[in-house]
């Protein structure tokens, strides 16, 4: 033990005192959740450049509804009250007679003029939209524009339209709109957690309101992190013994230690690295998330689940890395055997938003009861807001211990004989007969 | 008391024999040189003496210890590959091996033999920076500053030049003066032949040689002429009695057959050219390697 611990400090050492390990800190996350990031950073820089549409309202009652509320929000809504800078484009609305002869020849007319730049989009409105029933066809409304599937003119208009068509049918039903102003209340249902019982006190505890927050995201980042620690750690382990193997480290350091030794120091030196990283994260997320004001969707009871599963993971998927890095004399082998390696972790990043949506469905159950994938899927049912029953939790973590067992000894056997062997290709059927005969 | 002994080993590699039925014994404090060709079981002999490698059949023992692995810290390998942790720092490398051993500081002994090895100015440089022969020296070093009771090198003059070469020379005779069991193998028969109390030969993974340098010359006899003459190999050829004829250039090697005498040969010499130097010596060791290991080599004899 002693000289493995001696190890695992030079490897220690080696990996957290690079530069690599410090841009890699601080790039990994960025990696990872850099798209949520660059979201929330860039999600107000927006095109302000002015836009202009035109409607050809064939219902003759929708249009000017338009013009008066295009005007309101150029007046109110796209500059900033404070700063008084522009942050939205102005839209400007040009109402068009309907071409009751060539319907299809004015929409072409006004489609060049959308290709031409003149206009942004131009709106199609049925005749007969205020009353749909009577001619479906005729109630339809059709904005087109060069990308309309994704367009915040198109998603701003559906207000205006429906609220003026709301007012016009009061109107026909000879409803004054002032006396049913509740008829319009949209009622939202909240999402709560169980009623439970206090052990200390015997005390009811009330139920806790639930959010997409705490429901999605809290698991998934948990999750996440979880990825992170395996994908610094593990590949690199596999590289590790590479190089050592090839630059002819190892045999040197087998007349000091023993094979099993050597590769326990290796892997108990990444699961450091990981801890080191994974501190790094949490306690700089603890102190960002505290600022920002929602420390209560810290999941406190999920972090020591979330250090066991760290542990076994990196030992576990570490044992066969660097089984596997042992059996490799050139860095290509190296490179076709990561994803391999990888698939325990991978698995679960295709799998979890079904799994997080319905913790509780049997998929998610037996999913997260297969051992390889137990400390990502476990650890994201375990981090929603249900959790998971006791037994599972338990299950899960034994089946996880049992096959980590199973990994480091057959990894160990493997990598006493794949250490010295120089030259040789790692096939299956060679790393298999070493696995049994060792 | 043996520092090593080997009975009937035998290590096989799929098909391969490596190591067939090999028996041997390393007496305490003696410096064991192992000669062979390539590929005729020498590392693999190494590396089953240092737990490496086990042995398919066979026992070995170290230090009076049969169990496996059981003095790993007594002894000490630098393998023929030099392999170290380029980005570490000289002087740290040497403490990490060292420590790795004893578990103990080893900061004295890795500036002792950094001085002993010249090697004081770059113990704060990073190990990339050194030469190859600096390299070879700090490996040499990484192996040694444990203070292991018995030294196992496997090619620890390969690529050295005469300085270095004699540089570690000297600290492995000095080693050995301080009663440290020294195991080498080397290819080159000449420090086989002035360093080794004794000399052992593997051959297809059999031992051929085993004994002290006197004990293996005696065995083939004094069947060697050294001679030198104004003709050279011109001057040799035919003659009755010889069986081969060697020519390094200024020097001329005959080997004599069994009932060859070698008055007679001198007399035929002189009778053809003017004769310089001639002497009737035991083989040399090179000369014993190649008759066994040769393309002339007849038949594998069993030490």
């Amino acid at each position: 033990m002693r000289k493995t611990l001696r190890l695992v400090r030079r490897e220690y050492k080696a990996a957290v005192k690079t530069k690599g390990f410090i841009i890699g800190l601080v790039l990994a996350p960025i990696f990872m959740g850099g798209g949520l990031i660059a979201f929330a950073v860039f999600k107000d820089r927006v095109d302000t450049t002015d836009k202009a549409l035109a409607v050809v309202d064939r219902s003759s009652v929708i249009g000017q509804a338009i013009v008066d509320a295009a005007e309101r929000r150029n007046e109110k809504e796209i500059h900033d009250a404070e700063a008084g800078k522009k942050i939205k484009p102005a839209y400007s609305v040009e109402l068009v007679e309907p071409d009751h002869g060539d319907l299809e020849r004015q929409r072409l007319e006004l489609s060049n003029r959308v290709r031409r730049g003149e206009l942004h989009a131009f709106l199609d409105i049925g005749p007969g939209i205020v009353h749909p029933g009577e001619d479906p066809n005729a109630a339809r409304i059709a904005y087109y524009a060069r990308n309309s599937a994704m367009d915040d003119m198109r998603r701003w208009l559906g207000w205006p339209i429906n609220n003026r068509l709301r007012k016009l049918r009061l109107a026909d039903a000879g409803i004054d709109e002032s006396e049913v102003k509740d008829l319009f209340h949209w009622a939202n249902i909240d999402g709560m957690g169980l009623v439970s019982v206090d052990v200390a006190s015997g005390d009811i505890q009330k139920a806790k309101k639930t959010n997409e927050i705490e429901a999605i995201l809290v698991p998934i980042v948990t999750m996440m992190l979880m990825f992170m620690m395996v994908m610094i750690s593990v590949p690199g382990m596999l590289h590790s013994v590479m190089e050592e193997k090839t630059q002819r480290i190892a045999e040197v350091l087998l007349g000091s230690i023993r094979p099993f030794e050597f590769m326990m120091g290796k892997l108990l030196a990444g699961i450091a690295v990981s801890l080191t990283s994974s501190a790094v994260y949490l306690i700089g997320g603890f102190l960002v998330i505290r600022h920002m004001g929602f420390e209560g969707f810290i999941p406190y009871a999920v972090l020591p689940w979330f250090f066991i599963y760290m542990f076994l993971a990196i030992l576990m998927l570490g044992a066969v890395a660097s089984a596997l890095g042992a059996t490799c004399s050139e860095a290509k082998d190296a490179q076709s055997l990561m994803f391999p390696i990888l698939i325990p972790a991978l698995i679960p990043m295709f799998t979890y938003f079904p799994i997080v949506r319905e913790p509780m469905s049997s998929f998610a159950t037996w999913m997260s009861l297969f051992p390889p994938f137990t400390p990502f899927l476990m650890l994201l049912r375990q981090a929603t807001p249900g959790g998971v029953p006791a037994w599972q939790a338990i299950a899960g973590l034994l089946g996880v211990i049992a096959f980590t067992l199973a990994f480091v000894w057959v990894g160990g056997r493997i990598f006493r004989v794949a250490l010295l062997l120089q030259g040789t290709p790692p096939k299956l059927g060679n790393i298999v007969r070493w696995a049994l005969r060792g | 008391m043996d520092a090593v002994c080997l009975r009937d080993v035998t290590k096989t590699f799929g098909k391969t024999v490596a190591v067939s039925d090999l028996s041997l014994n390393v007496p305490e404090g003696s410096v064991y040189g192992f000669i062979g060709p390539n590929g005729s079981g020498k590392t693999t002999t190494l590396r089953m003496i240092m737990n490496i490698l086990y042995p398919d059949r066979g026992q070995i023992m170290v230090l009076g210890e049969s169990r496996l692995g059981a003095c790993l810290d007594r002894l000490s390998y630098m393998p023929e590959e030099r392999g170290l942790y380029q980005r570490m720092k000289v002087r740290e490398l040497l403490e990490f091996h060292g420590e790795l051993k004893t578990g103990r500081k080893v900061r004295r002994q890795a500036d002792h033999w950094l001085e002993r090895l010249g090697l004081t100015d770059w113990a704060t440089k990073k190990v990339e920076t050194l030469s190859k022969g600096m390299s070879q020296k700090l490996q040499f070093i990484a192996t040694v500053i444990s203070e292991p009771e018995v030294v196992i090198l496997d090619e620890p003059f390969a690529g050295l030049d005469p300085v270095n070469a004699e540089v570690i020379r000297d600290a492995i005779l000095q080693l050995q003066s301080q009663g440290v069991t020294i195991v080498f193998s080397t290819h080159d028969m000449g420090v086989a032949e002035k360093m080794c109390d004794y000399v052992f030969m593997i051959f297809r993974g059999r031992k051929v040689l085993d004994g002290t340098l006197d004990s293996i010359q005696n065995r083939y006899g004094t069947d060697t002429i050294r001679l030198r003459t104004d003709d050279g190999t011109a001057a040799l050829e035919d003659l009755q009695g010889i069986e081969k004829v060697t020519d390094f250039g200024r020097m001329q090697e005959l080997r004599m057959t069994a009932d060859c005498d070698a008055q007679a040969v001198l007399a035929a010499i002189m009778s053809r050219t003017r004769v310089h130097s001639f002497d009737v010596v035991k083989p040399s060791l090179h000369d014993i390697f190649v008759r066994i290991a040769g393309p002339e080599a007849r038949e594998v004899p069993n030490a």
